[in-house]
């Protein structure tokens, strides 16, 4: 059996991915925090990616493949830190990755990185720019490591390297950013804007990650899903509450209130409720045969309030 | 002269007939009947993939309808040419505000068999207006980005373009009928999608505002594509843009079928928009020489 590493097993999405990968896979995992109760035949390490201790881990378990999720995606704590726990931390694994005999690697970037503008044509393929920090400077970090990750594919060809850019995620135990967005008591959204969204279950994300580690998918690949709403119709659906602001008091209103830490995301996320950011994921169906199994029905209703 | 005397009497009779409630709700049937019947694939939430959605369009068509029947009585001629699936839709535009655009979609939607959903594609400043961005997409509209475009094309759409842009919607009342110069991208579309072209010839639209004056500058300072002056704006603010009761006429030609490279030099593409150009040129000639009257 080939052994896989995970990063950031303890999250949501990784210890989703680690039961899905256990029947064909050895799994490992990192992560900052422990892992209470996981299951058995699977290890875990508690360490910072950034340290000498993850390397060790990485030449010890000598793992034939990576799954990188350990990324901070929330905005609760300190920028600064966040950036250089995603940015250092995903170049030190992608150093240990060439340098120990890693021979499969997929890193889980997202959809954002493209950015919300309103010049965004519908269903952007891979190529299209990776714009985010334009106007939301609080996520350079993801383009940055997708970039890093991009750019170790044609570094290291004999690795087969993947990123995968899921669009946005939903379900009972991921925490993504949209799936807490979608959870507040009364969501507050733009005033006379109402953007198409694209959704994927958590569930077809493994399934996503294990295809490409399966074939060992060399390349980048947007992820779609089952299909897209408009941002209203998926918060009537999971059963949330809008409040409708004009852009012109919202926009500094979330930007004053994230500042003092009363709001969870900043005011550049508010482009995302305003634009269509939209992925073709005809690239990832025509290299693995991906069918999403959730449809839209479904992944609403896994949206737990 | 008693046949101009009772093209009038028609006209006032046809205005009263739209006030009255019961050809309001024939012309709505009208709609959604027609709307059931077109091609287009929606989700299980009532979307298609670009946001339009049929309930939101039969509300939008109403208004547009209204004007199509009963203010500018549109007639159309050889919209029967209008070839299955994809199918790109060339016009002239005229007349200070769209309505031609307007027009041309209420045509394909109530006169065209089957029904279609005339696809525009707008300016990059549409998203950014709250409403007027809502109301664009759920009736069907994109930004005009070439991407959006094949995206449609490919999925078996009917898209619209006019292929003038402000030149020609905001040109002066002597350049009536001068179709302006004719942007190419529209051409390199077809040939990369193997997308039939249809030239439709509109008449009347370029008689519904005439424009004295187009102050170029000052629309750029105001962050507008144009600024016409014409008899009635801005004297009468932005009510003096309303057209005048002008009869439609569209013609639409015959499907054009173009061969070759999407990437050919700009000399080769303008060749073949030409003949794009001659085409919707020559259906606008025999429409004029055709009508009795503007008004009528």
């Amino acid at each position: 059996m080939e052994k896989v590493l995970i990063t950031g097993i303890a999250g949501g999405q990784g210890r989703l991915l680690a039961r899905r990968l256990l029947e064909s896979w050895e799994v490992c995992g990192a992560d900052w925090v422990p892992w209470e109760g996981h299951p058995r035949g699977v290890t875990t390490y508690q360490v910072d990616l950034r340290k000498k201790k993850f390397e060790d881990v990485v030449r010890t378990e000598m793992p034939t493949a990576v799954v990188h999720l350990g990324m901070i995606r929330h905005f609760r704590g300190d920028p600064r830190q966040r950036h250089e726990v995603n940015v250092r931390g995903t170049k030190q694994l992608l150093d240990h990755c060439a340098h120990h005999g890693v021979q499969k690697l997929v890193v889980v970037s997202s959809g954002y990185v493209y950015g919300a503008f309103p010049e965004n044509p519908f269903y952007m393929d891979e190529d299209s720019p990776l714009s985010a920090s334009r106007t939301y400077p609080e996520i350079r970090d993801l383009v940055e490591v997708d970039t890093l990750a991009s750019a170790f594919i044609w570094k290291y060809p004999h690795i087969r390297t993947c990123v995968l850019r899921p669009v946005n995620v939903l379900g009972y135990f991921v925490h993504s950013m949209i799936g807490s967005y979608l959870r507040m008591d009364r969501i507050p959204t733009l005033m006379g804007f109402d953007p198409m969204m694209q959704f994927i279950h958590e569930e077809d994300v493994c399934e996503a990650i294990a295809l490409a580690l399966q074939q060992g998918l060399q390349g980048v690949f947007n992820v779609a899903g089952p299909g897209q709403v408009p941002l209203h119709t998926a918060i009537r659906e999971t059963g949330g509450k809008t409040l409708p602001l004009p852009e012109i008091a919202l926009r500094p209103l979330v930007d004053r209130m994230f500042r003092l830490g009363l709001f969870p995301y900043p005011a550049g996320a508010l482009d995302y409720l305003k634009y269509p950011v939209t992925l073709s994921g005809r690239r990832f169906v025509e290299a693995t045969n991906f069918r999403p199994l959730f449809s839209l029905e479904e992944i609403f209703h896994s949206v737990r309030r | 002269m008693s046949g101009s005397k009772r093209g009038v009497v028609s006209m006032l009779g046809d205005l009263a007939g739209a006030l009255t409630p019961l050809a309001l709700r024939d012309l709505s049937a009208e709609i959604a009947d027609r709307l059931r019947k077109v091609p287009t694939r929606v989700n299980e939430f009532g979307f298609d993939d670009w946001g339009m959605e049929i309930a939101s369009v039969r509300r939008a068509v109403l208004p547009a309808a209204l004007l199509y029947r009963y203010y500018f009585r549109a007639q159309t001629f050889g919209i029967e040419r209008l070839p299955p699936g994809r199918l790109l839709l060339i016009a002239n535009h005229a007349g200070q505000l769209p309505f031609d655009a307007t027009m041309l979609g209420v045509a394909t939607l109530l006169e065209a068999e089957p029904p279609r959903i005339a696809r525009g594609m707008g300016e990059f400043w549409i998203p950014q207006l709250p409403f007027v961005n809502w109301l664009a997409t759920r009736s069907g509209q994109l930004v005009g980005t070439p991407e959006n475009c094949v995206n449609l094309l490919e999925a078996g759409e009917c898209v619209m373009v006019f292929p003038e842009g402000v030149r020609g919607m905001n040109k002066t009342f002597d350049q009536r009928y001068r179709l302006q110069r004719f942007g190419t991208g529209f051409m390199r579309l077809a040939l990369e999608t193997r997308t039939p072209i249809v030239p439709v010839g509109i008449v009347g639209s370029e008689e519904q505002q005439p424009g004295l004056a187009n102050l170029k500058g000052l629309g750029r300072a105001l962050g507008m594509p144009a600024f016409p002056i014409t008899a009635t704006f801005p004297w009468l603010g932005p009510l003096g843009l309303l057209p005048l009761p002008v009869r439609y006429r569209i013609h639409f030609g015959e499907p054009l079928r173009f061969e070759g490279d999407a990437g050919d030099e700009d000399a080769v593409i303008e060749e073949k928009v030409e003949q794009v150009r001659q085409a919707i040129g020559e259906l606008l000639e025999r429409g004029r020489a055709e009508r009795p009257a503007v008004f009528l």
